[in-house]
């Protein structure tokens, strides 16, 4: 309303157009005046805090406190005051009520009641709002006393797809009083019928006053609720295709005895509207609230009986007034008693996870809004999951403000250095002088249920577990549904896993099911066995054989006496927190992981303190213990790997240092599962090769394993087995994605259906990102598919049951965090996907490749900046970090500030590297060229290009290979096209054709097992045809000395005709480079050997990872192709490489490998690692070189030479431009053997300018 | 590997105006009889012979071995390119072709080399189509062929820009077309002459052999049907030369 008059004035020209209208006048100047009035009532008040930081809100309506007391607060508190609303600025409206037009217009917002604030007060910090919003229901977080009835009312009340008839009325419109005062009785009716219905429910929460208040409003809307006609066809209960097999019966009968109703009323009584809403009224009360009514045998259902007499026989339909209506009224309660009794029956026996489910009841149906965010609120999963995030802002924080603050008290540490200084009083002990790193893994002890325990001192030492069932852990088995095939299907699908795979006792979680079939032989009753998961058993509940994630009625099978204990998300919420500030009053530099775990990094702290780690970790502890009365365990070791191993150990409550010397015998007994990463397709993929253990994996070889799991997973497995692991502890983390799933009640019956649901999910989408200020250009959709031939109703209620996972994704033009721009490429790409909606079980919305807000709007400013941030931040961990920033977006891996240490870096003068994206180049295809994800692009810019005849008509690639002076000059030449400068691009002189230099040639061997003697020449040999072929006039066309070698060589050939064969042969398919592997075991064999050694030098570091890109034996591939993976099946169609897919069969049978330097064959990808090899390191290995030299070879012989061209040109770029000669010198050993090479076969050499 | 040429008739410099009849795609007029086996290679065979006609008409063009004046622009593969309108040489490059295609036809041909020569008829350059096709033909995946052509027309695209590359020619060239045929295709081809009048003879020393020669790849594709690419070998010193 007075958004709408702001909006109007603001268009009028009432003289304040130059500050945007009156309103906005208005508004800035009540700003300024609550700035001002801020710190004057701060020091009238005394005490100030700033826990409302970032808060903005309105008041809306009636509150208690007042809308004054409540402005006094927020200034205070350091909070904002809008006096009017504001949907981009307000943060939290707060209001005690809300007519239902507010309530539909702020959906999505956050509408809180006051009690927030001044609670967070009294709290001395800002709670959490989730427990205070005033529609999304504060029982989010304690299931158990939802009413489900009351719930369901609730959820239906936020359909946007109602008849706006309600709106109407709930405005108070309604001119007639009658009306006024019905809606008003049976409100208060079904107020009371809601009060009494929780209370029957034996879980009383102490909220009902809330609930009370909610259902009251809820309950109006349903009043209002009564659609005309469409409202059957429209009936959520209905469309939704899949419904409680109770409700889904009670649904329609409702509807078939009140539908005939509704049409008589309707068409014979036109004349008295009045009449035909007040019974349509009654009927919605039947249908939701009369059903309960019935059910409780309450007074208000005699009141509303009468009332219902009174006004039905009046607009009753002709044949039968009256009694037909009562009749048919009555057989409609009876059956509703009837079935709401069943209804109950079963929600006793589960009914914890009946009244979950009832809030999501209607999540199936997409036309529901808000129905994903409360999805989203009640999920415990979900819950779990953003408090993750949460603390890791909350380290960030903490980071900030020390940083802020230039320093800040550890209270922990202090305390510690008392300690010290104490002891060290009596003796000095001196420091302990080598210091390595040292990080802390520190992990709750089955945290639920310590936490869940902490109030329950009578279950200590009893098996317990966390979990949202309490009942006996059976359930009736639902029509539809076939467990037992699903229980088939996973125990196949585990045994596969299983094969080899040991079993240890060590903590997991892997998924419930296969647990489950692998720990008993007895489940076939299975079916009736509750399918609420474990979320944390204890260690006494463990010891019988139950495991977290287990389905309770299974474990009630194992542990008869297994007590269960509910979620207490707040109390896991305080006690997590606690943890984390105890952790920080230590060090900042944490890693939170979840919400019951962290990574610490320790070095500094043990440095400055000089104790060991050992004392440390208990000091932790024992603090920990104090403050939340929840044990924890902490494992230590000198990475983030060995830490988390050491947890293994240490648990349960205990604490493990595993010392470098130790690490080799201890990693070797690990089962492979227990690796990061390796989850049960790993394992079992690792088993069939015939691993189990670490030891085992340690026996296979880098290339091995990068040859089964790709090149990065190769590698990190092959590090991780010897307990290597560089990843640093990451204090301050970017988000890769954000995204919103839901895989629980995805029921669709029409396509429209999943439309809708579709968009209320990039709705919940945008939430997020707005939430965590970002803004993501690619959009992925997942889909869980019913498996055909699987049950359709899966064993567990509502849930996917197995599925055929699919995933599609769309990069659109600009980043975006509009959920209605990522609706409409979400239901594009879900047309595409041609789905059976009915099969749908399962909808993931995922956003990827985001920017923060302050982005460019170019798009690569962002790219750009997060590699600048990388540089400042890379200390030792360059690479990892290097890899994210590549896999985010492929724009960096032409990002010239890549973090390096070595002194090229400084050479390059920033614009040389392509970075082509940034230069006005052939116009029109700019933006595309920028832009290599997208081949649709990439193709338009091609026809764009050919429109243009001349200057666009250079080739992209070319273009884009070319550094910024060379490209200059380029449009300079094409601005100049008559004159044809042909000087423009001989910058140096004619390529050198000399012969290889003679102990270089010695080192080309190295390339050529298997060959004996002849060492000068059988390099060469190796490229020669056979004689008989060589062509006497290309002979004549070499140099002299080439003429000489190639004498030479022929000569020595003839000694060795038959090896010469083999080589040849071999050469043709290029093989495993032996002796390069067995440098690379060696290498990391001896960095295993002395990890202490693997000290903090970042330098060392650098070089020995530095190395790994360009050590390049061609199956050992290192990180960088990887990051490329994504891209590199994107970029196929790229036009600079044109000749990438698919090995060729040429004029031979077998088809020939695309020849690859260390795994990568796209040239953007060879780009990427030529860079990184030649801005890594400042010495090339020998090795290395003639790894480019073999590849190049490659080339010329698949008769790629455009390829070999642009990588030459582009190695000469970089390599001349590196201020160490000894890259000059290792391009031009490259180049002259490269030009050996194409003499031999082209009779000519390459033209290099 | 033997080396054959056709000369080409030294034309005058004289402007003339004709239209170009522009050959329409045809992929499936194959006019004689074929067995069946070999009928997609007949098929890549006109595709290649049609490219070669508009490559060699805009290295024409672009090397400057005609004056401009009988070029006309015109649309192919969906990009402007330059055919001269001169009714001779349309018909001996349209001749030649047509002596190649038999050649392609059975996989015998390993390169078609558009030579510029010089007043002296010594090589300043060359631009090698070097040509290899799978022994497997599987036309079906892309039955309009689109990839392909996309490809050829990166083809024509860097021709039209080579001159950037490359070093300007000496005055008053003109040029041949060389076939590099593998094994005994010329015995083969001596019997089968397709037309009569219009031979091929083994080329001369003279006209392959090049000082100093350099190699600019230009383009390299990669289809289902063919594989090409095409550099460019240059002269060291042309301008002496």
């Amino acid at each position: 309303m007075s958004r709408d008059g702001w909006r109007k004035k603001a268009s009028e020209d009432d003289g304040w157009g130059g500050r945007g209208g009156y309103m906005a006048a208005k508004v800035s100047k009540l700003q300024e005046q609550f700035q001002k009035d801020a710190p004057i009532e701060r020091q009238k008040d005394g005490k100030s805090t700033c826990i409302f930081s970032g808060v903005a809100i309105y008041v809306n309506g009636y509150t208690d406190p007042c809308a004054d007391e409540l402005r006094r607060l927020m200034m205070l508190n350091g909070g904002q005051f809008h006096l009017y609303y504001s949907r981009s600025k307000t943060t939290h409206i707060i209001a005690t009520n809300l007519p239902n037009n507010k309530i539909q217009e702020l959906r999505g917002e956050k509408v809180v009641r006051p009690e927030w604030i001044t609670d967070s007060v009294k709290a001395g910090r800002q709670l959490s709002y989730i427990q205070y919003q005033l529609y999304t229901k504060q029982k989010g977080l304690n299931f158990t006393s939802v009413c489900t009835l009351g719930v369901i009312d609730s959820a239906s009340s936020l359909d946007p797809a109602k008849p706006s008839i309600n709106l109407v009325q709930s405005d108070g419109v309604q001119p007639s009083k009658d009306v006024l005062k019905s809606t008003n009785s049976t409100e208060q009716i079904n107020h009371q019928l809601d009060i009494k219905l929780n209370g029957s429910h034996s879980i009383i929460s102490d909220e009902n006053a809330g609930s009370h208040r909610m259902n009251g409003i809820h309950n109006e809307d349903d009043d209002n609720f009564c659609a005309p006609l469409p409202r059957g066809s429209r009936d959520p209960l209905l469309t939704n295709g899949y419904v409680h097999a109770v409700n889904g019966a009670l649904k329609p009968q409702d509807l078939t005895e009140h539908l005939p109703q509704v049409v008589d009323a309707e068409s014979h009584r036109p004349n008295n509207p009045l009449s035909g809403q007040n019974e349509k009224k009654q009927r919605s009360k039947h249908s939701c609230a009369g059903s309960k009514a019935d059910l409780h045998q309450r007074p208000p259902v005699e009141q509303h009986v009468p009332y219902n007499m009174q006004n039905e026989p009046q607009p009753k339909p002709t044949c039968n007034p009256g009694t037909s209506a009562e009749t048919s009224n009555l057989q409609n309660q009876t059956s509703k008693i009837r079935l709401n009794g069943s209804y109950h029956t079963t929600s006793n026996s589960a009914h914890a996870d009946s009244s979950k489910q009832s809030g999501r009841k209607q999540a199936a149906h997409g036309a529901e809004a808000g129905i994903i965010s409360e999805f989203f609120s009640h999920s415990r999963l979900h819950h779990i999951s953003t408090w993750r995030s949460e603390f890791s802002e909350f380290v960030n924080t903490l980071q900030s403000r020390r940083r802020a603050a230039g320093g800040a008290v550890f209270s922990g540490k202090e305390k510690l250095r008392k300690l010290k200084a104490n002891c060290h009083s009596g003796f000095s002990m001196p420091a302990p002088q080598v210091r390595q790193s040292c990080i802390m893994h520190v992990d709750m002890d089955c945290f639920f249920v310590s936490v869940g325990l902490r109030h329950r001192p009578d279950l200590k030492g009893k098996p317990v577990a966390v979990t949202s069932n309490r009942g006996p852990g059976r359930v009736a088995q639902r029509p539809g549904a076939d467990p037992q095939l699903e229980f088939q299907y996973y125990q196949n699908k585990h045994k596969q896993y299983r094969k080899e795979k040991i079993d240890g006792d060590f903590e997991m979680t892997p998924s419930p099911q296969s647990e489950e079939t692998s720990s008993n032989g007895v489940n076939l009753d299975q079916t009736a066995l509750s399918m609420a998961e474990i979320a944390s058993c204890s260690y006494e509940a463990r010891q019988t054989g139950v495991r977290n994630g287990m389905f309770f009625g299974r474990a009630k099978q194992l542990c008869p006496d297994l007590e269960s204990v509910p979620y207490d998300f707040q109390a896991y919420r305080e006690v997590a927190l606690t943890m984390y500030e105890t952790l920080a009053s230590f060090t900042h530099n944490i890693e939170a992981l979840s919400c019951d775990e962290a990574l610490v990094d320790a070095t500094a702290l043990l440095a400055e303190l000089g104790i060991t780690p050992d004392e440390l970790a208990g000091a932790i502890r024992a603090d920990i213990k104090e403050k939340t009365g929840c044990s924890a365990s902490v494992g230590m070791g000198s990475n983030i790997l060995l830490a988390r191993m050491g947890t293994r150990k240490a648990k349960p409550n205990g604490q493990y240092f595993l010392r470098s010397e130790e690490v080799d015998d201890f990693i070797r007994d690990q089962p492979v599962s227990s690796l990061p990463g390796v989850g049960r397709s790993m394992s079992s993929k690792l088993a069939s090769l015939g691993v189990s253990m670490c030891g085992d994996l340690q026996q296979l070889s880098i290339s091995r394993l990068q040859r089964e799991f790709g090149p990065r997973t190769g590698q990190t497995l092959f590090r991780f087995c010897r307990g290597l692991d560089d990843r640093p502890v990451r204090s301050e983390k970017e988000r890769k994605s954000v995204s919103a799933e839901m895989n629980y009640n995805i029921r669709f019956t029409q396509i429209e259906e999943a439309e809708s649901f579709l968009t209320n999910l990039s709705m919940e989408v945008q939430k997020r990102l707005e939430g965590a200020g970002l803004r993501g250009r690619r959009v992925t959709l997942k889909v869980m598919m019913r498996k055909a031939g699987a049950p359709v109703e899966p064993a567990k209620y509502g849930g996917h049951g197995i599925c055929d996972n699919l995933a599609r994704s769309v990069l659109l033009a600009h980043p975006t965090d509009s959920g209605q721009l990522i609706a409409t490429e979400t239901i594009k790409i879900f047309h595409a996907m041609k789905l059976d909606v009915k099969d749908m079980r399962g909808v993931g919305l995922q956003v990827q490749q985001l920017e923060g807000p302050h982005a460019d709007p170019s798009g690569h400013g962002s790219s750009r900046g997060r590699s600048i941030r990388d540089m400042l931040l890379a200390r030792q961990p360059v690479h990892g970090q290097n890899k994210e920033s590549l896999a985010q977006d492929g724009l960096s891996n032409t990002s010239p500030y890549r973090p390096s240490l070595s002194n090229q870096e400084g050479v390059l003068p920033p614009q040389s590297p392509p970075s082509t994206l940034l230069d006005p180049i052939a116009g029109t295809s700019k933006g595309e060229l920028s832009n290599p994800h997208t081949p649709n692009h990439v193709r338009a810019s091609l026809n764009f290009s050919i429109e243009v005849p001349s200057p666009s008509q250079v080739d992209q690639s070319v273009l884009e290979a070319l550094p910024a002076e060379l490209r200059k000059q380029v449009e300079q030449s094409w601005s100049h096209r008559e004159e044809r400068p042909s000087t423009s691009f001989h910058l140096t002189t004619s390529p050198r054709i000399t012969s290889t230099p003679a102990p270089m040639l010695g080192t080309l061997i190295l390339q050529i097992p298997n060959q004996s003697g002849q060492p000068s020449t059988t390099g060469i040999v190796l490229e020669l045809p056979d004689f008989s072929q060589v062509d006497p006039d290309v002979f004549a066309a070499l140099p002299k000395e080439l003429q000489e070698e190639l004498c030479s060589a022929y000569r020595n050939k003839e000694n060795a005709q038959a090896q010469s064969a083999v080589v040849e042969q071999k050469n043709q398919f290029p093989q495993l480079k032996q002796p390069a592997v067995g440098k690379t075991k060696r290498r990391y064999k001896r960095k295993n050997a002395s990890p202490a050694k693997k000290g903090p030098s970042p330098l060392k570091k650098l070089l020995q990872t530095g190395n790994s890109p360009a050590k390049s034996s061609p199956s050992k591939i290192d990180p960088l192709p990887i990051n490329n993976q994504g891209l590199k099946t994107e970029n196929v169609r790229c036009p600079s490489s044109p000749s990438t897919n698919a090995p060729e069969t040429l004029l031979k049978l077998n088809p020939r490998p695309v020849p690859t330097l260390a795994g990568a064959f796209d040239f953007s990808d060879i780009r990427t690692l030529l860079h990184e090899w030649v801005t890594t390191i400042s010495e090339p290995m020998e090795e290395d070189i003639l790894q480019v030299v073999k590849y190049c070879t490659d080339l010329v012989e698949d008769k790629d030479l455009e390829k070999l061209y642009l990588v030459i040109k582009y190695m000469k770029r970089l390599m001349q431009q590196s201020s160490e000669s000894v890259w000059s010198m290792a391009f031009d050993f490259i180049l002259d053997n490269v030009q050996v090479v194409v003499q031999q076969t082209y009779g000519s050499t390459l033209k290099i300018t | 590997m033997a080396t054959l040429t056709r000369q080409d008739l030294n034309f005058g410099q004289g402007k003339l105006c004709f239209t170009l009849r522009m050959l329409p795609i045809a992929r499936n007029s194959v006019e004689n009889p074929i067995r069946k086996k070999r009928w997609s290679f007949a098929v890549v065979a006109d595709i290649l012979c049609e490219f070669l006609e508009v490559a060699i008409h805009m290295i024409l063009y672009v090397r400057e071995v005609y004056p401009s004046g009988i070029f006309q622009k015109r649309k192919k593969y969906n990009v402007p390119v330059q055919m001269s309108c001169h009714p001779e040489l349309n018909r001996y490059i349209q001749d030649t072709l047509h002596c190649v295609k038999p050649l392609i036809e059975k996989n015998e041909a390993e390169k078609v080399v558009v030579v510029i020569i010089d007043k002296e008829h010594h090589p300043v350059e060359r631009f090698v189509f070097e040509i290899s096709q799978p022994p497997l033909l599987s036309i079906s995946s892309d039955t309009l062929l689109s990839h392909v052509e996309q490809l050829l027309r990166a083809v024509i695209l860097k021709i039209s820009v080579c001159d950037a590359v490359l070093d300007n020619n000496p005055p008053g060239c003109t040029f041949t077309v060389l076939v590099h045929t593998r094994e005994a295709a010329t015995r083969n081809m001596e019997k089968v002459q397709v037309i009569k009048d219009f031979p091929w003879i083994v080329a001369d020393e003279q006209e392959v052999h090049m000082e100093e020669p350099k190699l600019i790849p230009l383009k390299t594709m990669t289809s289902d049907i063919l594989k090409m690419q095409l550099y460019v070998e240059e002269k060291g010193r042309k301008s002496c030369g």
